[in-house]
């Protein structure tokens, strides 16, 4: 496969998996599988339901524990080796922002709250670990405008701004996506990885969808890796795609490549003949 | 040696008290996931059934034993349950899918409400009672020291025996075990196959609070003497039983019953009589740290 | 739930059997336990029969269902006729025979339904609810109320409360700071205002683990003993004054909320709820049974009292030391000492409420909330669950241990007996009752909780029965509390915008 040494030449590589494995008892959710992702690119893995998407992603984010594997993240910084840290370091220090297949935001707090949290870590620091936010420190008030200006900024990129004030919950469905992807960012991630971002939006927010995530990676110039079951929905923004299938990965390169993979064709699309046609 | 054999036939039955209640804990627990915190006040409230079914035996004249014995044990499994019943009819069916949380502080007022409304009936002061069974075997010397077996002990485990046994084979066998395994899985399913989730979890009640009654029973034949509190300690340690045994699992609860029993007694034995809660709580803690799904639970993976 | 429409037809053997089945279970439940009452008598129990009871019992039961039924099936008017005067008759009735009891002994018990006229009392009020729902049933055509409707106006209501609040707080703080000048207070009145007023402390401590942080602490007295017993015992040994101890009360429950919360916050909710509960009682078995060190149940008497920057309130100071009235010129009252006491609390309650609307606003407070939200969430975006729930438990605690050490520097004395599990299920009674992360409400739910026992002797022994059906029927009627409504800690509205865009 070719195509791999493609997509690391083509962009600087931002995360390396490899030979990531994981198990839940006897089942082997995830078999040896390595891709990379470059900085500034749309990487997707695909794959029909059940093909170990998702576990990867939880790997990758620190909520399971893979058996086997070194996952590395390029960071500017310096390299981390994901499989070590604890979840909330990855995002902490790795920088790794993610968002949830059933979205999960705070949702008795306020959209703008909500985007508040996610920079938590900023403001924490800012407020000398609370104690100078208590004494009401000029320093702490502050980093606080500067995360209003940062939230404000992806509420108006995301049209939300006139639902600053509501409670998340009360968002409708394609909002909330949408939010949730705000709140995402508003970590400044070097990594955003999306689990199905398309889900359950109808055509038009799909395109939108479509639309902020080339804006993500062309202007704020980082590296976005999703997970779709649905391939029509990436085949038209991805710059890689790796497919899974029953744990494996099956065809690894750039969006034309594995279009025509004989390998993909029989796993996945050959269960959609009924013919879906023009990706993206 | 005799001491701890004599430890051993005490901690056993104890033990037996304990597993009782923490099957209830372990079925209700199964079925719709939360901590019925009340139960150890049904255990309370069988052990006060058993005391008025006595008395008022006493007073009607009945003074066969066995026969005296046996009425008491159907009264208290027919009249407890519907404590059992009642409790998750007004208490938690209303709350059916909320958070944890809320059932959880709904089962603590719950708790507070059952040992206060008996306080008020029957009054704040200790019960006491003439031993009913008395005598036994010595089944070993040493020394001055005997090893005492008594009949009472012989009955406590051949009576928890066999509601084990029962209850292991209604489970596995009945329809009413099927719906139960079934609801276990998922009541949203179990429901659309036409299976009377309401009934199935009002009847899981009803059987924990059966078995709870007949600890209460034990109890009181066992140490003569009851109060209103008696439920707390014994739920907190019959709760520690079934998360020891892995809670959801029926044996489990039986076996981290009989541990937390051995423990207890044990460690009165051999170490302070004043820290043998500590000891009990002690192991809730570190079970719950180390292998929260006890020792025959399945394990339950995060789903992200 | 819909509205029923009133037309639907009505199946009358089917509502009887229903209220019979009622009433079946009531007997059976009273059967035994109300029915024979154990008495001590010599040489071992008796028996008082109390049928009549139960047999009342089940008939309200019955009665009761049957109100119920038709208030379900839409036809409030029969229910509205018939509760409405029995609640009136009945509570004129109860009046009539205290009025008459207090004359002259003895009321007319026999008309009554229970001898105990707080039930009988109890029986008056759920017909009035009755009748209330009937009336309400009747005026808007429907006898349904929503679960979403319902929700709504609770919501809105505990919205209007949370903003009268801002008003009506400064007047509350206010009366509450005149309270001991008035001409009503007297001493007891002052004793239960110190009362009501460490419950509201402890309730705002509270608040913030479980109704910020999201964190069901069951052993939170732990704490409040840790901190009585660390002023008491720093008192004993090392001759410590009160004010010396209180900041180190605070900061030894704190160590102790991080020392019993560190290996225990990575649980999950309900069995955290469990363990907390379990060294609760395991801090006050340790209290009973280190007997060298804590005096086990004899406790620790002689606890020095607050002195007013080293003046203290006794009426003969001791040789060389000038007291408080003294060093005003005073006459020596003994309220003097009390009403410094009440001071003493309100200021420690008020600093607790601050410090929580304060640090609600800050990064920590924001993720506490954000972690009863979303724990999965919240590892996402980086922040630390474990110690992030540990500064809640440990804050919680602190709190605890400054209400623990005015306890004992109030009561002079203390024992484990003052630290069992029911005092930590009062507490989380108030914070649930009024409404989890509401202050406000903690203020009512304390009043209405701990004053009103407190004043109306005769409720005392129904106190804990009626929190604990209080419990259970919050959580039923509404899971977030009764006044429970969350106000955002800042909204994009009273945010001044910066020129420069971010990128």
């Amino acid at each position: 496969m070719s195509a791999e040494a493609d997509i690391a030449a083509s962009g600087k590589p931002l995360l390396t998996v490899e030979h990531l494995t994981m198990r839940f008892g006897g089942l082997v959710a995830i078999d040896d599988v390595s891709f990379q992702a470059a900085d500034e690119r749309i990487t997707s893995i695909i794959g029909p339901n059940g093909a170990g998407k998702t576990t990867v992603f939880n790997c990758l984010t620190g909520f399971y524990k893979p058996d086997v594997g070194r996952l590395v993240l390029h960071h500017p910084n310096g390299d981390f080796l994901l499989e070590r840290m604890e979840g909330f370091l990855i995002a902490r220090n790795a920088s790794i922002a993610r968002t949830f297949q059933n979205i999960r935001l705070f949702p008795r707090m306020t959209v703008l709250e909500n985007l508040i949290v996610a920079q938590h870590n900023v403001l924490m620091r800012a407020s000398a670990f609370t104690l100078g936010g208590l004494l009401g420190s000029a320093r702490y008030r502050d980093a606080e405008e500067e995360a209003v200006d940062l939230a404000r900024y992806w509420l108006d990129r995301m049209g939300l701004t006139d639902q600053a004030d509501w409670e998340a919950g009360n968002l409708p469905y394609g909002d909330q996506r949408r939010l949730e992807i705000a709140r995402a960012m508003c970590t400044k991630p070097v990594l955003l990885c999306l689990d199905e971002p398309a889900a359950g939006l109808n055509l038009r927010e799909s395109a939108e969808l479509n639309e902020l995530l080339v804006f993500i990676r062309d202007e704020h110039r980082i590296g976005l890796l999703l997970v779709e079951h649905d391939m029509s929905v990436v085949m038209g923004i991805s710059d890689h795609i790796v497919v899974l299938d029953y744990g494996r990965k099956i065809s690894d390169g750039t969006p034309d490549f594995v279009r025509n993979d004989p390998a993909v064709i029989r796993a996945y699309l050959g269960e959609e003949e009924d013919g879906e046609e023009g990706y993206g | 040696m005799a001491y701890f054999t004599q430890q051993l036939i005490n901690g056993l039955t104890l033990g037996s008290i304990y597993g009782l209640i923490a099957i209830g804990y372990t079925l209700v627990y199964g079925i719709i996931g939360m901590i019925n915190f009340a139960h150890g006040e049904i255990f309370m409230i069988g052990a006060f059934i058993s005391i008025i079914a006595f008395l008022v035996l006493g007073i009607l004249g009945v003074t066969w034993i066995p026969l005296a014995l046996l009425i008491v044990l159907i009264a208290t499994m027919i009249l407890t349950p519907v404590y059992g019943w009642a409790l998750e009819r007004v208490a938690y069916r209303p709350l059916r899918g909320s958070p944890r949380l809320a059932a959880l502080i709904t089962a603590i007022g719950m708790s507070i409400f059952l040992q206060n409304y008996v306080q008020l009936v029957q009054g704040a002061r200790i019960k006491p009672m003439q031993p009913v069974i008395s005598g036994g075997f010595e089944i070993m010397r040493e020394g001055s020291f005997t090893v005492a077996l008594s009949y009472l002990q012989i009955l406590i485990f051949v009576v928890t025996v066999v509601l084990m046994v029962v209850f292991t084979l209604v489970i596995a066998r009945t329809e009413l075990g099927r719906a139960q395994r079934a609801c276990e899985q998922d009541l949203g399913m179990a429901a659309l196959l036409g299976i009377d989730v309401d009934r199935t979890i009002s009847l899981t009640f009803v059987m924990g609070a059966a078995l709870a009654s007949v600890a209460g029973l034990i109890f009181l034949i066992n140490y003569g003497v009851i109060d209103f509190y008696i439920g707390f300690l014994a739920g907190i340690k019959a709760f520690t039983a079934a998360v020891l045994g892995g809670i959801g699992s029926l044996p489990g609860a039986m076996l981290g019953g009989l541990l937390i029993g051995l423990i207890e007694s044990f460690w009165s034995a051999y170490f302070t009589v004043e820290y043998k809660d500590v000891a009990a709580y002690s192991v809730l803690v570190l079970v719950l740290i180390f292998r929260p799904t006890g020792l025959l639970g399945k394990p339950d993976i995060e789903k992200v | 739930m819909a509205a029923t429409p009133a037309i639907k037809p009505f199946d009358f053997p089917d509502m009887f059997k229903e209220a019979g089945a009622a009433a079946i279970v009531v007997f059976a439940l009273a059967f035994a336990m109300v029915g024979f009452r154990t008495e001590p008598v010599p040489g071992g129990l008796g028996i008082t029969l109390r049928f009549a009871d139960v047999a009342m019992a089940s008939v309200i039961a019955f009665a009761g269902r049957i109100a119920l039924i038709l208030l379900r099936e839409g036809r409030p008017f029969p229910v509205l006729l018939t509760t409405l005067p029995f609640a009136v008759i009945l509570g004129a009735l109860l009046l009539a025979d205290q009025a008459l009891a207090s004359e002259n002994g003895s009321g007319f018990e026999p008309v009554l339904p229970f001898s105990s006229p707080v039930v009988n009392w109890m029986i008056v009020i759920v017909a009035a609810v009755f009748a209330g729902r009937a009336a309400w049933a009747v005026r808007h055509a429907r006898s349904t109320v929503t679960a979403e409707e319902r929700e709504a106006t609770m919501d809105r209501i505990g919205a209007r409360v949370q903003q009268v609040a801002r008003y009506a707080g400064p007047l509350l703080i206010g009366f509450a700071l005149v309270l001991p000048f008035l001409p009503i207070a007297d001493r007891r009145l002052l004793d239960i205002a110190i009362l009501v007023v460490t419950y509201i402390m402890l309730g705002w401590g509270l608040n913030i683990v479980v109704g910020l942080a999201g964190l069901l602490d069951l052993g939170y007295v732990a704490f409040y003993a840790v901190g009585a017993y660390s002023y008491a015992l720093l008192a004993q040994y090392f001759d410590m004054g009160f004010w010396v101890c209180l900041p180190f009360a605070g900061i030894m429950a704190a160590f102790a909320g991080i020392l019993l919360g560190f290996p225990v916050l990575g649980l999950r909710g309900d069995y955290l709820a469990i363990v907390t509960l379990g060294f609760g009682e395991m801090v006050r078995i340790i209290l009973l049974n280190w007997y060298k060190f804590t005096k086990g149940p004899d406790g620790i008497s002689g606890i020095p009292r607050p002195s007013f920057f080293g003046l203290p309130f006794t009426r003969y100071p001791a040789e060389g030391t000038v007291s408080f009235h003294g060093f005003f010129g005073l006459t020596y009252t003994p309220l003097d000492r009390i009403i410094f006491l009440y001071y003493l609390i309100l200021a420690l309650a008020l600093a607790t409420n601050v410090f929580t609307l304060r640090i609600r606003k800050l990064p920590v407070g924001r993720a506490w909330e954000a972690l009863r939200e979303d724990e999965t969430a919240c590892r996402a975006l980086g922040i630390n669950p474990r110690n992030t729930k540990l500064t809640a438990f440990s804050i919680g605690a602190m709190f605890a241990g400054f209400g623990g050490s005015f306890f004992a520097t109030r009561q002079g004395f203390i024992s484990p007996e003052s630290f069992t599990f029911i005092e930590s299920a009062v507490i989380l009674a108030i914070v649930v009752l009024g409404g989890m992360g509401s202050q406000i409400g903690v203020v009512l739910a304390a009043i209405l909780l701990i004053g009103m026992p407190e004043f109306f002797r005769e409720l005392h022994q129904f106190r804990m029965l009626a929190f604990g059906a209080a419990m259970v029927l919050i959580m039923v009627w509404r899971p977030a509390g009764l006044l429970a409504h969350r106000e955002p800690t800042l909204r994009l509205s009273a945010t001044k915008r910066l020129a420069k865009a971010v990128p």
